[in-house]
């Protein structure tokens, strides 16, 4: 167990260093009511027990760097130092957001290729770097779909279709946005059951909301037939561009009928998840939306870049200023490290290492789709439920082996899911070792499924209990209300 | 260069493991129509020439050669040399959502830390694990307040919110019939769900909040206050006057400017209204050996589990800005945060107070670190005038206000020395 910071308080130790105060200045006080009255209830510590604090406490937690990640829809590949060199050269970082244009032609510079740059990879004619995450790209998109329709006076789309398997970002962005959700089933290829979107597109389709591929790591051959049903009743399309990362130039989602995405950057980009955030989530369009992107926005004209803060037929602002520049920044130098020959390799690669493990995992697991997945696939950790071992107890044991465990229970369509994304950045001895451990685990489950049921046993701490904190919400550190 | 580990040998290796001719015979589900497979140019670069490409982009940018007194929601500050040191560590860095607990305790104890110490500072009882930006952090407050009164259908904003946090807050209520009303316009209404002032305001100035915080009662309206969380080192906090959330930017606490990003935004309220905040939130709980832990908690508000029917779509917080501003204020601690708002108090009021006795120039009162000049001119012929000496005098405030043709807003931190800050004054003299 490990002390919070506010448990190791000394009395008046403290880290800071200020510049010295000199009569020079005059003394100025804020008195009366307005005046803080009593001290903030922050701990008093020193630097050497503040340090040691905090780098006693990333020892106890791990990244991509530290062990392999195979964290299904969250792409964990590597984050090149490279990327964080040029995102701390004060000639970015020391930059203000609302600086005159011509003191920042350089950032201008990346905002605009970096969104061209973009675009063309996407098969899209423009975009915006503001949105601050994958979400935030969403909801940027679904605001310029319900632009589209407005300004052309076509107001009774109020429904928005989404797929049973979708990422939980997709409804919620469209309930946040005031649409309606009509959810589309899964067929038994795990694609869109096309009856069913036949049955519910209709005049009231604002547009659907798809990843592809999919959640389940499949590319739907049916994807123009499905965009065209949309487009055919007016309505418009959204990808979700979380699962870029398999068909980077190999495939555009503009060439398959979609009208505006996003991309996450922290994903495909490499950027680092930094412990769930910060990301950047792009939004790139088609011509029919262009018109409505958000504010401020980048434009060239000759040799100069130029920032627009007004624009009357732009949805507005959707950040404070120009978005996670210090973090598009990043992926702008993996871009231009890998150019669009690295990319496609990339791309196959991340393919070619998930079809390798979906082929030795489905002799351990049931593998429901058979055919060959993109960057992802889907496993049934169901075997040995009539023991009593459901899926996260499998996932927990595999924290003891030294490799994080992949997404669980997502998506929610498949019984005891696990979601295994292993990323291009992996080795091929690097999937041998983690079927080798996982052939270990359903050893142990026929043999000691106690062991497994109880797990993990190597961590800092044993199963902890969310149903408990839940239930019992303490959410900051009892010092914080003496 | 592109990072992959596999190589031919490997790759034939592995494809002949699963009984595949080629890679792109995987491929097969993406109709050929769609399929890009020509040979590409290799168009990437090394390492190397890729730092030379981005010194020679960051060179374009000559912001560094002004002494800039620019501000609005954005200040260089000092950031703790130990800030770098732990953001930097890969095990933070290159951590994911903590969805693992038992892995993850690290992450994990940081952000209930965050929260605990964004709770200190605002004096209120619980935080969330951050949001995008004070914009958003604004935003989703709002929506908070309309969760809460469900029945109201108007909110009240205060002239001095930042504008481009009211944008923002305008954009997320642009799918439903919310009406915004000037909070100095609202007097009469009984149907405002939240009221939601900033202090300092966005002119700098310290506003009535327990005053503002008491009307708003009065009519059963929640009361959000926005602020600078540095600014709570000297100013009575929200907890304190009876606010029932909080929300900011931590940019001030240790996080670079960047062009505007990334920042934190954060959000603190009263114990009763948790289950409505959005985004993470870790919890403190129990092993099965009955040690203490942590975990991501209260998860039936979000997207991933409760999909549309969930509080925000927000799915990350800005984990690693927010460890930023939490060892910065660990950094600080309860009495280095109070001499820190000191100074930037002191080393701003020493410059309103000289460029206020020059003829011509007045200053709005009472500010904290940041406040607003009106000048002898137009704002356009002062700005050129002092770019000439290098120096970026502030915001022209035209930019939001077009009425405010003769004002800036002029921010001052510690890292102003009496040296700038009389050559500032001088500057401003000849004007």
């Amino acid at each position: 167990m490990t002390s919070t910071i506010f448990e190791k308080s000394q009395k008046d130790q403290h880290a800071y260093s200020l510049p010295k105060e000199s009569i020079e200045w005059g003394i100025f006080e804020l008195e009366g009511i307005y005046k803080r009255q009593f001290p903030i209830p922050l701990p008093e510590v020193s630097e050497i027990d503040l340090t040691r604090h905090l780098i006693g406490l990333s020892r106890r937690n791990v990244g991509i760097d530290n062990i392999f990640y195979p964290l299904g829809s969250c792409t964990m590949k590597l984050n090149p130092r490279v990327n964080e060199l040029v995102a701390q050269m004060s000639s970015f970082a020391k930059t203000h957001p609302l600086a005159p244009d011509n003191t920042v032609q350089g950032n201008l510079r990346v905002i605009h290729e970096l969104i061209a740059f973009l675009a063309d990879l996407t098969g899209m004619t423009g975009g915006t770097m503001l949105p601050n995450a994958g979400a935030q790209g969403e909801f940027i998109g679904i605001m310029l779909i319900d632009a589209y329709h407005k300004q052309r006076g076509d107001s009774a789309r109020k429904e928005f279709l989404v797929p049973d398997s979708a990422h939980g970002t997709n409804p919620a962005t469209v309930a946040m946005a005031g649409f309606e959700i009509k959810v589309l089933k899964t067929d038994v290829h795990g694609d869109i059951d096309l009856a069913d979107l036949a049955s519910k597109v209709s005049e009231k389709t604002a547009g659907l909301m798809l990843t592809n591929p999919n959640t389940l790591g499949l590319f739907s051959p049916n994807i123009l037939e499905i965009t065209k049903m949309v487009h055919d009743k007016g309505g418009l399309l959204y990808y979700d561009g979380a699962n870029l990362n398999p068909i980077l130039t190999l495939a555009k989602p503009g060439e398959m009928g979609f009208d505006v995405m996003h991309i996450n950057l922290h994903k495909t980009f490499s950027t680092p998840h930094g412990g769930g955030g910060p990301g950047s989530g792009p939004v790139l369009c088609n011509e029919k939306l262009t018109p409505f992107l958000p504010l401020p926005k980048v434009v060239k004209n000759g040799n100069v870049y130029e920032t627009i803060w007004e624009d009357a037929k732009s949805i507005g602002h959707i950040s404070s200023f120009h978005g996670n520049f210090g973090i598009y920044l990043r992926a702008y130098v993996y871009a231009r490290l890998h150019g669009l020959f690295g990319l496609r390799r990339i791309a196959k690669n991340a393919v070619l290492n998930a079809n390798y493990l979906k082929f030795h995992l489905s002799k351990l697991f049931t593998v429901p789709f058979s055919q060959a997945c993109m960057h992802e696939f889907v496993l049934q950790a169901d075997r040995f439920l009539s023991v009593g071992i459901k899926g996260n107890d499998i996932a927990k044991r595999l924290l003891d082996y030294g490799v994080h465990a992949p997404t669980v229970y997502f998506p929610q369509i498949i019984k005891e899911c696990f979601l295994i994304e292993p990323t291009e950045s992996e080795s091929k001895d690097t999937l041998d070792k983690f079927i080798e451990i996982l052939k270990k685990i359903v050893k142990e489950c026929e043999e000691t499924p106690d062991l497994i049921k109880t797990a993990p046993h190597n961590m800092p701490v044993s199963r902890l209990d969310e149903v408990y904190a839940a239930k019992n919400p303490v959410l900051i550190d009892p010092a914080v209300k003496k | 260069m592109d990072f992959v580990s596999n190589q031919d040998v490997q790759i034939k290796e592995m494809l002949r493991s699963i009984g595949v001719d080629s890679i792109e015979a995987l491929f097969t589900s993406i109709p050929p129509s769609l399929f890009h497979n020509k040979p590409l140019n290799d168009d990437g670069l090394s390492e190397a020439e890729s730092l030379t490409l981005f010194e020679q982009i960051g060179k374009e940018n000559t912001f560094s050669q002004f002494d800039s007194y620019l501000g609005g929601g954005a200040y260089q500050h000092y950031i703790p040399a130990l800030v770098g040191a732990i953001t930097s560590r890969s095990e933070f860095l290159t951590a994911y959502t903590p969805y693992q607990a038992e892995i993850s305790q690290g992450l994990l104890q940081v952000t209930f830390e965050f929260q605990s110490a964004i709770a200190a500072l605002t004096g209120l009882d619980a935080a969330n694990a951050s949001v995008y930006d004070g914009a958003s952090a604004c935003a989703e407050a709002v929506l908070m307040a309309l969760r809460v009164h469900k029945d109201r259908k108007c909110i009240a904003v205060s002239s001095g919110l930042n504008p481009l946090y009211k944008a923002v807050i305008e954009q997320y209520l642009a799918g439903f019939e919310i009406e915004i009303v000037p909070l100095e316009k609202s007097k009469d209404r009984t149907d405002i769900a939240c009221v939601i002032a900033q202090s300092p305001n966005f002119f700098g100035v310290i506003e009535d909040m327990p005053g503002l915080t008491t009307e708003a009662h009065a009519k059963g309206a929640l009361f959000i206050a926005c602020g600078n969380p540095l600014a709570y080192g000297l100013l009575i906090p929200p907890g304190e006057y009876g606010a029932d959330i909080a929300v900011g930017d931590c940019q001030p606490l240790g996080l670079n400017l960047n062009f505007g990003g990334p920042y934190a935004g954060y959000m603190a309220c009263k114990s009763e209204l948790i289950r409505q905040l959005p985004g993470r939130i870790v919890g403190q709980t129990v092993d099965s050996k009955g040690q203490k832990g942590f975990v991501l908690t209260l998860q039936a508000r979000e997207q991933h589990i409760r999909r549309e029917k969930a509080t925000s779509n927000i799915c990350t917080n800005q984990a690693l800005a927010a460890l930023a501003a939490l060892v910065t204020m660990l950094w600080y601690g309860p009495v280095g945060l109070n001499k820190l708002a000191l100074t930037n108090y002191s080393r701003a009021h020493y410059l309103s107070c000289v460029l206020e006795n020059l003829p011509g120039f007045s200053v709005l009162h009472s500010h904290f670190n940041e406040f607003t000049l009106k000048l002898p001119c137009k704002v356009e012929i002062a700005e050129a005038h002092f770019r000439k000496h290098n120096i970026e005098p502030g915001i022209a405030l035209n930019r939001f206000y077009p009425e405010m043709d003769q004002h800036l807003l002029v921010a001052v931190t510690e890292l102003k020395s009496l040296e700038q800050l009389k050559k500032y004054a001088i500057v401003a003299g000849k004007l």
